[in-house]
């Protein structure tokens, strides 16, 4: 279990936006968590990484690695994130500073990080732009200078970078067309072969979580209304609104099934 | 995948005309600032010292601008004058500055109560205008021009501080620095490092035009005779020196005059220079 989330509440001053959600992730798995737009799961993300906006406060237990993250300082959870807990986001075309370079961005994570030597930080950071298919001569040019294909790859590099433990992708095909989607995901599964990291999947797109998910849970109005395997809940969908919502995805058939008899064992 | 379109920039004629005048005004200012470096080096004449044989002179190969009522050579005056009225200037705006960015910066970034707090006062400070705060400062504390720079940036810093604080609060919205943030950078490091050189252009192009208008205020103030104090040479200063002159010897009061305006032209010309080659909409379209 790297990360476990023991009855998360979310709370602003007015209204409870996430309500005593409990969640595991296990080590290596691709979790997905999926649910409507507010339905609190990007919060529930960025509480993992005490990222939340200042007027909102989290309790409960988030336990990474064996620790409360909602315990530690400041100091200790930028030490953390970036290097042991690390995120996706959706727009790649603002993921870079405008005015820095590729390469300046590799440099000051593994600086920040603790990697004294310039040398050793130029060669990881070439290696990881390769490691997705990039060339190591995209480190001298400027995010405007790169396509937006190229600008996806170089994120992705990034967050992987540290080698992270738990990767935290927050909505990170949604702006993108399901072909540049897949590629995407294509690419974390093959990276995370490699790392063994686990990645906890935003998402509301159920062609993915049917790909590539081993487990889900499903999030509503600030509640997990179920969890569980992704064969079990996508061909025995449990609560209602699970149901709904698998009805709801945008296929041609009516029914979505797992997949199950196309995997080979 | 490999090939990499050049950026491609396209100025309009407006910015073509505006640094063509960059241009002049460039050598305009090094003209001004070696002729002042010049004289400050190589003094010919003292700028304090009187000589009433010699006053209200015309012009001569010796004084070729002539001498003023007390028979001090008058290009060497303007020329220091110039060095004093522009130092001024600049160590107000760069105070100014000094204080209004991290201010700006920390307010935006920070955002809540910290914000509030931090604009409140700002706010208190937007409340007194400049001349007033000069006024009542030279009161407070004598008139002199160290006084007059003081309540300069007493009054200007506070602009500074909501410009960088209102693109600081659009630009830390944005995902680049979300993205700083989840990767592990302390906020000390994102604000220097991812904030402050986009911030950078649109300070400096509020900074220029700025400078204009404090040429401007010292010179006023002076001539009201709350800047730099007699025997310093200064433009403001010269002008009020030259006035009961004004009727037998007019170049006395134009040589400082034209002086002033020029070197205010000179500062509007370069400010309307960097807003062109700093306009935030060319830096957000690749």
């Amino acid at each position: 279990m790297i990360l476990s989330i023991e009855e998360l509440s979310i709370a602003g001053r007015e209204r409870t936006i996430v309500d005593n959600v409990s969640l595991a992730v296990r080590e290596g798995e691709f979790m997905a968590l999926v649910g409507q737009s507010g339905s609190g799961k990007s919060l529930l993300s960025q509480s993992i990484g005490q990222l939340l906006p200042p007027n909102l406060h989290a309790s409960g237990r988030i336990v990474f690695e064996g620790s409360n993250l909602l315990e530690r300082t400041s100091k200790e959870m930028r030490a953390l994130r970036g290097s042991r807990i690390s995120y996706i986001f959706q727009d790649y075309q603002g993921a870079f500073t405008p005015f820095r370079s590729i390469g300046g961005h590799f440099d000051e994570y593994q600086k920040v990080h603790g990697e004294k030597s310039a040398s050793v930080r130029k060669t990881k950071a070439a290696a990881a732009l390769e490691s997705v298919g990039l060339d190591a001569a995209l480190l001298r040019r400027y995010p405007f200078q790169l396509s937006g294909g190229q600008l996806q790859r170089a994120a992705i590099a990034t967050s992987l970078l540290l080698s992270p433990r738990l990767l935290i992708a927050d909505e990170a095909t949604t702006a993108l067309d399901s072909v540049s989607g897949h590629r995407v995901l294509e690419l974390l599964v093959a990276k995370q072969k490699e790392t063994g990291c686990a990645i906890l999947f935003i998402t509301h797109d159920w062609r993915h979580v049917r790909r590539y998910a081993n487990r889900l849970s499903v999030m509503k109005e600030g509640r997990i209304v179920e969890s569980g395997g992704k064969h079990r809940i996508l061909d025995h969908p449990q609560h209602e609104y699970t149901r709904k919502l698998i009805d709801a995805a945008p296929v041609l058939s009516r029914s979505l099934k797992s997949g199950l008899e196309e995997e080979t064992p | 995948m490999k090939s990499m379109p050049a950026r491609v920039r396209t100025r309009p004629s407006k910015s073509k005309k505006h640094s063509v005048q960059a241009i002049v005004a460039a050598l305009f200012a090094l003209l001004v600032i070696a002729a002042s470096v010049y004289t400050f080096l190589y003094l010919k004449h003292d700028p304090t010292l009187t000589d009433l044989r010699g006053r209200l002179l015309g012009a001569s190969t010796l004084h070729p601008l002539g001498t003023d009522h007390l028979g001090r050579d008058v290009l060497t005056r303007l020329l220091l004058g110039g060095g004093q009225t522009l130092g001024y200037s600049l160590l107000a705006l760069g105070a100014a500055l000094v204080i209004g960015i991290p201010f700006g910066l920390i307010a935006g970034y920070k955002r809540g109560w910290v914000d509030k707090v931090f604009m409140r006062i700002a706010d208190g400070f937007l409340a007194f205008p400049d001349t007033i705060v000069a006024i009542v400062l030279s009161g407070l504390l004598g008139a002199g021009i160290s006084n007059l720079v003081l309540a300069i940036v007493i009054v200007k810093w506070v602009s500074y501080a909501r410009l960088v604080r209102s693109t600081v609060l659009s630009e830390s919205q944005k995902d680049y620095i979300r993205i700083a943030r989840t990767n592990g950078l302390s906020d000390a490091r994102i604000m220097t490092k991812h904030l402050l050189p986009h911030i950078a252009g649109h300070v400096l192009v509020l900074a220029s035009l700025d400078l204009g208008k404090i040429i401007l205020l010292i010179s006023s103030l002076s001539y009201i005779g709350l800047g730099a104090q007699p025997p310093t040479p200064e433009w403001g200063a010269m002008l009020n020196d030259s006035r009961p002159y004004f009727q037998s010897r007019p170049e006395l009061m134009v040589y400082p005059g034209l002086a002033i305006v020029s070197v205010v032209l000179l500062a509007n010309m370069l400010g309307d220079y960097l807003r062109d080659r700093f306009d935030v909409k060319k830096e957000v379209q690749p």
